[in-house]
């Protein structure tokens, strides 16, 4: 086993000072929604914890959760990459390729086996094994093959986590989550169309903190990120209470800011922290721009419905149908009276 | 970054976030004060409309003493109008906000001397004009 | 398919299908019944203005019996208004009413919507302990009774646990308020819920028989 420096050792090592430290635990603390008595707990952790190798793997994926990673500003992907963790294989990010990546692969496996963590992004093709290769590998046995000495496996995005957009109907590649085959090892599951840069940092984090599972909810996703509903934590949410709703794009409820429910907001059946964290560094986010919550980080949120149809309408069939129904209704209505008629007649007769 | 009061869409005020922070502000210092126990808000956790972190930026006010921080990025440390209550903001390497808390205490923590900052400093110290040292151990 | 998906779409469709159904079946089959034959001399003309007299009159309750229903009859109006308001002025019900047939009409603040649903809820409450306690209601009253007031009553305690967050998260607790309202659809037509398109049916039978014979309406 090589020897691996403590995180503390490292920032001590680049000339941090404690203060920087602190500051470093405090916004952790923030980050992982940590209450601030937590700060001194964090410090301890933080300074002891251990930089662990990470092998990303993508697969059917379009890039974007890598492109919303590089965007995480605390902390920043660079200090997680030379501080935090040793990014040890990512074909999108590294500058070897070919025989020479997949070597670095196989290395940081055989040195750090057990303790290593797999970050996956996109699904795997289950319908035909060409859908989708790296290296001529396909992307199951490269990601069976990644995860048997892991210590824990991160699905990041709502591909990777749920199925996402390959795994949409029809699902023409067969396309399942990293949990449909992972069933040995604990997957945290991190979805979003993409997850919000913060969020993938901070699991991260928490996982070096910690060095343990995080709570996750019944979706496998970390209660510290996805605990709350954005409707429940939505700056509109007082227009909800008071029925001030927009009705289009861009009438004057829209244009004051009110609650976007009736234009399809899925934001109170979403668990994410796109409403606190927010993107672009805490620069706005969706509902903040005006426009509904998709529900992208929920399993098969391209399934369940219209993006702009609001939460509360039915999923009905066609009114064809209940006209169909109304007619059987009208039909047995007759064939009832008829019965009915015909005892009055006999009852009368009897009489 | 084009923020979204700049375009046009508008969420004034009615949300009433400041008016609570203001009074979980003034319970803070009632506890500062009774049992000298410190509290820290992290307003990163709160969901503000557009607008409303400013308005409470302002409700508090600036006081006496403003500091800055230079450490993995800059940070801001003020006190507010209201002694014992400071508005801290941490920027990182990018510049970019990391954090923001109200802290209601005498001194921030973060503003005093730190141990393990100071006998690094000692050894420098000793290490370059060692002759004047005493020899005293530095760790 | 999830809980909530189930419920929204096969769940209610089924429902509809079997409310309208049985309605009608209902309706048709009790309008197509044979009058039964009167032949004593008429005494009044007992026509269609009798009929919504004894609809309108019946709104309120004859003196005699004023002070004694007084209690029972202003809980039903307030259960019945109650289920009026939070059935067709919630925004979100209003929302899937306008999915369905295309238009919409001004709703209540969701909070005041809450308050009107608790005062709804307590209403049916009391009527529940009435019926119970009443010697006569005991009586009178079968399973029919009850379980028209459990399934009223449950789409209404579903619908308020909502935004309070109890026991279940938001997209569980309105998947099974989509069940019970599921449920209250499909009992509709065939208990004593049936009134809800019977009672005017009923009253104007009841006007046009009574005036017939004279009888004071």
């Amino acid at each position: 086993m090589n020897y691996t420096p403590t995180v503390g050792q490292i920032l001590q090592a680049k000339g941090v000072s404690r203060r920087g430290f602190l500051k470093y635990c405090a916004t952790t603390a923030s980050l992982l929604a940590l209450p601030p008595s937590m700060i001194p707990r964090i410090a301890e952790a933080i300074e002891n914890a251990r930089r662990p190798s990470v092998i990303w793997l993508s697969f059917q994926e379009c890039t974007g959760c890598t492109e919303s990673l590089t965007r995480s500003s605390s902390p920043t992907v660079e200090g997680l990459i030379f501080d935090a963790i040793s990014l040890d294989y990512h074909h999108t990010l590294q500058a070897a390729s070919g025989d020479q990546a997949e070597a670095a692969r196989h290395a940081a496996m055989e040195e750090n086996d057990g303790n290593y963590l797999v970050l996956v992004d996109g699904s795997i093709p289950m319908g035909n094994p060409g859908f989708s290769t790296i290296a001529g590998i396909s992307n199951y046995d490269m990601l069976m093959e990644t995860v048997a000495g892991a210590a824990a496996v991160v699905a990041i995005g709502s591909c990777a986590a749920f199925g996402g957009i390959p795994g949409a109907n029809p699902n023409p590649t067969g396309a399942v989550s990293v949990k449909d085959l992972v069933t040995d090892k604990p997957v945290i599951n991190v979805p979003g169309c993409p997850p919000i840069p913060m969020v993938i940092t901070g699991v991260l984090a928490q996982f070096l903190t910690f060095g343990a599972i995080p709570d996750l909810d019944k979706h496998g996703r970390p209660l510290a990120f996805f605990g709350n509903t954005i409707h429940d934590r939505c700056y509109r949410r007082p227009f909800y209470e008071q029925g001030k709703f927009a009705d289009t794009f861009d009438d004057e409820g829209a244009k004051a800011g009110w609650c976007l429910y009736k234009l399809g907001c899925k934001g109170p059946t979403t668990y994410n922290a796109c409403a606190t964290v927010k993107w672009n560094s805490g620069t706005s986010f969706p509902i903040e721009s005006g426009h509904p919550c998709l529900g992208c980080s929920e399993p098969r949120f391209w399934d369940k419905g219209g993006f702009y149809q609001p939460l509360s309408t039915g999923h009905f069939g066609s009114g064809a149908k209940l006209a169909g129904a109304a007619v059987a209704g009208a039909a047995l209505g007759v064939a009832a009276a008829a019965a009915g008629r015909r005892r009055q007649a006999k009852f009368t007769r009897e009489a | 970054m084009t923020s979204s009061n700049e375009i046009g869409v508008q969420a004034k005020a009615m949300h009433g976030n400041v008016a609570p922070i203001l009074n979980e502000v003034m319970h803070a210092i009632d506890r500062l004060l009774d049992d000298g126990i410190p509290t820290t808000i992290d307003l990163a956790s709160l969901p503000f409309a557009p607008g409303e972190l400013d308005e409470l930026e302002a409700a508090l006010g600036t006081g006496e003493l403003s500091a800055r921080l230079d450490a993995l990025g800059t940070s801001r440390i003020r006190e507010t109008a209201y002694p014992g209550v400071w508005w801290i903001e941490h920027r990182n390497v990018n510049d970019e906000v990391a954090g923001r808390y109200l802290e209601v205490t005498r001194l921030p923590e973060i503003l005093s001397s730190q141990d393990a900052d100071i006998m690094a400093g000692r050894a420098r110290l000793q290490e370059q004009f060692g002759k004047a040292s005493s020899g005293r151990k530095t760790t | 398919m999830d809980l909530l998906e189930f419920a929204r779409g096969p769940a209610l469709q089924t429902a509809a299908y079997i409310l309208v159904a049985g309605t009608i079946w209902r309706i048709v089959g009790i309008v197509m019944l044979k009058e039964k034959a009167d032949y004593s001399e008429p005494r009044g003309r007992g026509g269609f203005f009798a009929a919504l007299k004894v609809i309108w009159t019946r709104a309120f309750t004859a003196e005699p019996f004023k002070k004694a229903t007084m209690y029972p009859k202003m809980m039903a109006y307030v259960m019945h208004i109650g289920l009026f308001a939070t059935i067709f002025l919630f925004t979100p019900h209003i929302v899937f009413f306008e999915g369905w047939m295309g238009f919409d009409w001004p709703g209540l603040p969701n909070s005041v919507i809450f308050f009107i649903g608790v005062a709804t809820v307590i209403s049916g409450v009391a009527l529940l302990v009435r019926r119970m306690t009443s010697p006569v209601l005991k009586m009178i009253s079968n399973f029919d009774d009850y379980f028209s007031w459990f399934v009223t009553m449950l789409p209404l305690i579903t619908g308020l646990l909502i935004p309070v967050r109890v026991l279940f998260q938001y997209e569980d607790l309105l998947a099974i308020h989509i069940l019970s309202v599921a449920l209250l659809l499909i009992w509709l037509p065939f208990g004593k819920l049936g009134h809800a398109f019977l009672v005017f049916i009923t009253r104007g039978t009841t006007g046009m028989v009574f005036e017939r014979r004279g009888a004071r309406t």
